[in-house]
């Protein structure tokens, strides 16, 4: 690894943020095509297995890849269609972390406390 | 464009090169758009909703909706064009060696392929629900 700054360090963000989206969106789509199997099939349990507590972290995990990738996306339009983009890049990146904290802890003190609460 | 390519190896350098620079715009205004898809999903079943809720009754619920259809054909249309090309440019990064990187991508474009299949089967699997008496009478209910 070269010692880059903070644009080395979005940029590796957004990769295994992206890359991990893009596996988790595959997964997502097979097993919600598990429902066309009816309600009779292994939906209703596959989905029981997936309420189990360490996958509901990975979740909020996901969400987390989300925003980050979401508002650097955001960045990176900025450096490619504006005069200014590049020169602010650094600000913008923290302007990003400040963000997804921002956007982050509500859905965490929402979410957090459902994933101990029985249904 | 002024000079057309003369040969195949001049074609592929020349429209290889354009379409890259499409995929970059794709990239970037796809990415625009998710960001609001992808914002409404979280929130429509994960914060307005307790996620442990969801199960075949919700899913069928809502795949039953024609918004729903319409919204998520786009998202999963855009996501997976959007996801499946950052994959492509993470296998070119990474797979230096030529027969390996083919057959990074050879797996990739399969894999998503099927799974883009599956998920449009799976959101035209539900009748719909808002569609009237006409289609309900052709459905034979």
């Amino acid at each position: 690894m070269y010692r880059g700054r903070e644009g080395q360090w979005a940029f590796m963000f957004h990769r295994i943020s992206g890359v991990a989206l893009a596996l988790y969106l595959l997964l997502h789509v097979v097993d919600i095509s598990l429902v066309m199997y009816g309600p009779d099939g292994p939906f209703n349990a596959f989905l029981a297995f997936y309420h189990q507590w360490p996958f509901r972290i990975g979740l909020i995990l996901v969400i987390a890849g989300v925003v980050y990738h979401a508002l650097n996306g955001l960045r990176i339009i900025l450096m490619d269609f504006t005069s200014w983009g590049i020169r602010y890049q650094q600000a913008l990146w923290y302007g990003v972390l400040g963000l997804t904290t921002i956007i982050g802890l509500p859905i965490l003190f929402k979410i957090v406390p459902e994933i101990f609460r029985r249904v | 464009m002024a000079v057309r390519p003369k040969t195949l190896g001049e074609a592929q350098a020349t429209y290889s090169t354009n379409t890259e620079l499409a995929w970059w715009v794709f990239m970037r205004v796809s990415g625009l758009l998710l960001i609001f898809l992808v914002f409404g999903h979280i929130f429509f079943n994960n914060i307005q909703i307790n996620v442990a809720e969801v199960d075949y009754a919700y899913v069928a619920k809502r795949f039953s909706r024609s918004w729903v259809k319409i919204y998520d054909s786009f998202l999963l249309g855009l996501a997976m064009l959007h996801g499946l090309n950052g994959l492509r440019y993470s296998v070119e990064d990474y797979f230096r060696r030529p027969g390996r990187r083919f057959w990074a991508k050879v797996v990739l474009f399969t894999v998503a392929g099927v799974v883009f299949v599956l998920g449009v089967m799976t959101l035209w699997a539900f009748t719909f629900e808002e569609m009237g008496d006409a289609v309900r009478t052709l459905n034979g209910g």
